[in-house]
């Protein structure tokens, strides 16, 4: 099992990382989050241009057995997807950090960045 | 109580994740699903299927309780052959379909996992009410069950035994010195792929046994296979999985089991079969093969022009198709072969084509 965690990214408890750059966010499923999952087979990705709140669905991610949904790290505006899980899933199992990402935000509220977790925080609850 | 396998940890040691499924924490997967379903359509894998049920039928009249319980009249089959087939209610609803093999005076049938005590008292509660002079004993815990299944699973356990393997023909069974154990094999599965399924008691000589066929299989890249790619497996082939098929009661008529039905013997639930059959119209189970992307799941809604007309049970993404399969049913007129039908997946509609069965013809292999 690999469980690469890296040190220059953001995460959350429920598996995601971001990537911050001024007021947008890359994210993307962890590589321990890949490795559960296990055979990404279809990502249901969002619209650009979707408004989308904390805690809301983002996007559905499904192994051959499972279905499950992420959920928006943070409030902001859908500024790019991965088109590429479109026709290639297995992208997120193979490149978790680099080619598997799953959307661009623009954040709406920098403040909700403090809730993150630093790769540290973040694995001590893996 | 989760119930395991006495192979738990085997699996374990060969990284094995798990899953509950019937009461009992079996191998979901080792490796991948995809991997390991490709791996017995290409070559050969093993399965621990311990979750399955054992019951040995013995006692003089024991051809006749069989006789009256399933659709097949049990005096057809000779010794050494196995048969599949249901047990119904008498309102002609499936309790469970099953395997029984006939070994010389006794004969075994292997309910599904969490069936063992339902299937014995249904079994006694019958004999006793029709003065059947046999007796059903669950024997589950004494035996393992493994399937070894793939292109290269003759292969593979040719070299375990002097038994020329080749002489096991499709559903035939009976006993063979197997790496020196004594066990029962038969030539049936669960994959549509050439494969044994063998009955290994007591349970302590299965890890044994399940070691040997590893390292007899390792010129094939034999792997375990875990429960997820059973199911897809068995998916891509059409065959039935009990709680799924069955659920909320369905005939084998409504099951599309009618091939098993043999209608010249009497048979608990026959009555009721006979008036759904001159009713004709009920659903029936249905494959649709999705043309566009979407993985069907059990429990999606099937249209028609916006209209309901079915409920998948089950449902996948096909690892040799690379498209979401499933089964469905599907009201009477809404089912025909070509035509195309809505599923509903997450409040999206998703276009699904009827096709005949089974979804990855016999031949596929050599497509690749």
């Amino acid at each position: 099992m690999t469980n690469e965690i890296r040190d220059d990214l953001k995460y959350t408890e429920s598996h995601e990382w971001l990537k911050l750059k001024d007021k947008k966010a890359i994210i993307g499923l962890t590589d321990h989050a890949q490795t559960e999952l296990t055979d990404i087979v279809f990502v249901e990705l969002p619209e650009v241009g979707k408004e989308i709140k904390k805690g809301d669905e983002l996007c559905v991610v499904e192994s051959v057995k499972s279905v499950s949904e992420i959920f928006a790290p943070v409030s902001g505006k859908i500024i790019n997807v991965n088109k590429k899980l479109d026709d290639s899933p297995e992208t997120i199992n193979e490149s978790p950090y680099d080619d598997g990402w799953l959307v661009e935000i623009e954040i709406k509220d920098t403040k909700e960045l403090d809730d993150l977790l630093s790769g540290d925080a973040y694995k001590k609850t893996i | 109580m989760v119930l395991r396998s006495p192979l738990h940890n085997t699996h374990k040691e060969l990284g094995a994740s798990f899953t509950e499924f019937a009461g009992f924490e079996m191998p979901l997967q080792f490796s991948s699903i995809k991997k390991e379903h490709l791996t017995v359509r290409k070559s050969v894998g093993i399965f621990d299927v311990s979750h399955m049920s054992n019951i040995w039928i013995t006692g003089k009249d024991a051809e006749k309780l069989i006789s009256l319980t399933t659709l097949e009249d049990a005096s057809r089959i000779s010794d050494e052959k196995s048969q599949y087939t249901a047990m119904l209610k008498e309102d002609g609803t499936v309790i469970d379909d099953t395997i029984f093999m006939r070994l010389g005076e006794k004969f075994m049938i292997i309910p599904n996992a969490g069936m063992s005590d339902i299937v014995t008292d249904w079994l006694n509660k019958k004999a006793e009410e029709h003065n059947i002079c046999a007796t059903a004993e669950n024997v589950s815990k004494d035996y393992v069950i493994l399937a070894i299944q793939g292109p290269k699973s003759r292969d593979t356990l040719q070299k375990l035994t002097d038994t020329d393997l080749k002489n096991v023909k499709f559903f035939g069974c009976q006993y063979v010195d197997l790496a020196g154990i004594n066990c029962i094999i038969s030539h049936t599965g669960y994959t549509g792929e050439l494969g044994f399924e063998l009955q290994i008691t007591p349970p302590e000589k299965a890890e044994y046994v399940f070691k040997k066929i590893l390292d007899a299989g390792k010129e094939f890249d034999i792997k375990p296979i875990g429960l997820g790619a059973r199911d897809t497996l068995r998916l891509e082939k059409c065959f039935i999985l009990a709680g799924n098929e069955f659920e909320d009661g369905r005939t084998p008529l409504e099951a599309l089991l009618s091939w098993t039905i043999y209608w010249d013997h009497e048979f608990i639930g026959k009555k009721s079969l006979l008036k759904q059959r001159e009713q004709g119209d009920y659903e029936r189970l249905t494959y649709l093969e999705c043309m566009e992307k979407g993985i069907p799941r059990h429990g999606c809604i099937v249209q028609k022009n916006g209209k309901r007309v079915g409920k998948i049970t089950s449902g996948t993404l096909s690892p040799c198709l690379n498209k979401g399969i499933a089964i469905a049913y599907v009201s009477p007129d809404n089912r025909e072969i070509d035509s195309i039908l809505d599923i509903i997946i997450r409040d999206k509609t998703v276009k699904a084509k009827v096709v005949k069965p089974p979804f990855v013809k016999k031949d596929w292999i050599l497509t690749q």
